[in-house]
């Protein structure tokens, strides 16, 4: 396995059809996409530190008394400790955790049912289209986080318990930053699919006798498939800068969880000037990360939209 | 095109009342005692008659329709019913708040202008050099960087290397304009950052579009200097993307402003935003929130509407 379908698989999506062969697609990115690799190495170790959070010489992120408060970086606590006497290693790395599973869960939900959205509204046009695009226009219209913030404020007193696998703020951070990008997938895929219905092969599907079902998802699918990519690529760091903002305003997950945005914010912040580095190893895993994603997306869309490759 | 801005300005109204059926509804999902409670009007222990009376006082005992015909009404008045929290009317808080936003916003917008179109208009003309590369991966990781953190940034090393802080006790534009914009100009830059980068982005990869097309070899070939050709031919087609760009990011500003404002204490529209969603004060929610739904669709409009004076090409 290659390292690009490894980041892909790290993504969360389906491993990228190169366009040729399947090797050549794969060196020729690693060739010509260095930053992106970049970024796809740095996703890989995130992932892998994220996942592997409970061997790599972590303690308990949320236990009391670990280790002496507010002490700096030394060789036992690399990133030092918090003003609980956490350790910022452990906290940054089960941070990663958070962030990686609501930003998956975002984007694979918010690209998935954008994409159904667009292909039933795009193609059956008319009302359909019609009321469609007016609930995205009303949705698109609000700012990102005060329409997250709200949705909150909505719906905090009644979370389903979901058990282990996602706690209930995270469940209504995923279904807060769903409602927030779905609207925006659905119009760029709407466009595309509006494209699609009007070329020729379409026609040719249908003279053929093939079924409207069938074209939209034999045909016209397929052929959404490398901007779907792409949109995914660029959703993701969006997704997680969202949790991480919406985690730093307080209304995120759980008080006391290890989040990126909420270690950076409420009572830790009095103690910022004292003990940068409570205040710099969350920011920096955050902005690396979502660099990382950042990087890997831009090479991605260089080298799976063909309008733009052969460029530079 | 006369019949395209009618058709937007018609849309108008439909997008406001859509998106203030919307936070209403959202806003109005839990149970009005609930609100009460929330603020220790009513404790849940006493007794039912109070609870009632109150909720006829703000009108919660009424079926949802009719409770938000009566907001929608007043609303079109300008009359945002008063604060569940201190039952102070909430049209003259908006008011005072809105300048503040507005104030930060706009000279987000400018320094996003400032930054943005040189470094975008340097990449472009010098594409595949060094300076382009390191632009890229600055601007790259402009984009990558949140604002709460480069805020928190701002507010921690300086105070650390040089002992210094932004000043903290807000004053307003109007008594004292300088220091004013020494306490604005910090989140502004925080939340420029983002956008910069964002329209450094746009503008390159726009203009590098154009930058190879027929005319512009033609207008080199009539023998233009290259400054005339990049910035009246070139930058002049790829004034479209930006001007969209500036308006979309015009919205990062504003859902920006709500995490600025509270880092460095601005008392603007989005710190009460924010203060009033968590405390569950729906009344000034809902009226803080639609306001900036409100500045956000005219926007989107203005730009759409310039589109067609930037680039004649766009007949609608």
């Amino acid at each position: 396995m290659t390292e690009t379908t490894e980041a892909a698989a790290a993504l969360g999506q389906e491993a990228i059809q190169p366009p040729a062969r399947r090797g050549a697609g794969v060196l020729r990115f690693l060739r010509q996409q260095r930053l992106g690799t970049i970024g796809a190495v740095l996703i890989i170790l995130m992932a892998i530190g994220a996942i592997a959070a409970p061997v790599l010489g972590t303690s308990d992120p949320e236990g009391f008394g670990v280790a002496p408060i507010l002490e700096g970086p030394s060789s036992s606590h690399i990133f030092g400790t918090n003003r609980e006497g956490r350790d910022v290693w452990s906290r940054v790395l089960y941070g990663g955790r958070v962030s990686l599973k609501i930003g998956l869960a975002t984007v694979v939900v918010a690209a998935l049912g954008g994409t159904a959205l667009a292909l039933i509204a795009g193609y059956l046009g008319g009302p359909v289209d019609f009321a469609f695009g007016r609930v995205a226009d009303v949705l698109i219209a609000f700012p990102s986080i005060l329409f997250a913030l709200t949705l909150h404020a909505s719906l905090r007193d009644e979370l389903p318990n979901l058990g282990e696998v996602l706690a209930a703020e995270e469940f209504l951070l995923v279904v807060a930053i769903c409602i927030v990008f779905t609207p925006v997938i659905f119009r760029i895929m709407r466009g595309n699919v509006l494209e699609q219905r009007a070329a020729i092969y379409v026609e040719s599907a249908r003279v053929i006798g093939a079924s409207e079902v069938r074209i939209m998802w034999r045909h016209i699918f397929p052929n959404l498939v490398g901007l779907l990519l792409i949109v995914m690529s660029t959703t993701l760091p969006a997704a997680i800068l969202t949790e991480s903002a919406l985690s730093f305003l307080g209304v995120g997950v759980q008080q006391g969880t290890p989040s990126w945005g909420a270690d950076l914010s409420g009572s830790n912040r009095a103690y910022f000037v004292s003990a940068p580095w409570i205040a710099i190893f969350p920011g920096l895993a955050l902005s690396v990360t979502v660099l990382a994603f950042n990087l890997f997306g831009d090479a991605l869309r260089d080298t799976l939209d063909p309008r733009l490759r052969g460029q530079r | 095109m006369q019949a395209y801005i009618a058709r937007r300005l018609i849309a108008v109204p439909f997008m406001l009342f859509g998106m203030s059926l919307l936070l209403f509804w959202l806003l109005f999902l839990r149970p009005g005692n609930a609100a009460l409670t929330g603020f220790g009007l009513v404790s849940p222990d006493q007794n039912a008659q109070a609870i009632a009376s109150l909720e006829e006082e703000f009108g919660l005992d009424k079926p949802f329709f009719v409770q938000y015909g009566k907001w929608a009404w007043n609303a079109l008045q300008g009359d945002f019913g008063i604060s569940l929290k201190n039952r102070r009317p909430v049209t003259p808080e908006i008011r005072s708040r809105l300048p503040v936003t507005a104030e930060l916003g706009l000279l987000t917008v400018l320094l996003t202008a400032v930054i943005g179109l040189p470094v975008g208009i340097i990449s472009a003309i010098r594409p595949g050099t060094f300076l382009d590369g390191l632009l890229r991966i600055v601007t790259i990781s402009g984009i990558s960087v949140p604002n709460f953190w480069v805020a928190t940034l701002v507010i921690t090393l300086p105070a650390i290397w040089w002992a210094w802080t932004p000043l903290w006790e807000y004053v307003r534009f109007e008594d004292d304009p300088i220091n004013n914009l020494k306490i604005v100009i910090w989140p502004a830059v925080t939340l420029a950052i983002a956008t910069a980068a964002y329209v450094a982005r746009i503008v390159r990869s726009s203009m590098l579009e154009t930058l190879y097309s027929d005319y512009v070899r033609t207008a080199r070939a009539k023998g233009l200097r290259e400054r005339a050709v990049v910035l009246r031919h070139v930058f002049r087609s790829s004034m479209i993307a930006v001007i969209t760009v500036i308006g979309i990011q015009l919205g990062a500003v504003l859902g920006g402003s709500v995490i600025a404002e509270q880092i460095f204490g601005i008392p603007g529209l989005g710190l009460l935003v924010f203060e009033s969603v968590v405390s569950i004060d729906y009344t000034v929610a809902l009226a803080a929130i639609m306001v900036f739904a409100f500045m956000f669709t005219i926007v989107n409009l203005v730009v759409d509407v310039s589109y067609t004076f930037v680039d004649p090409r766009i007949r609608y």
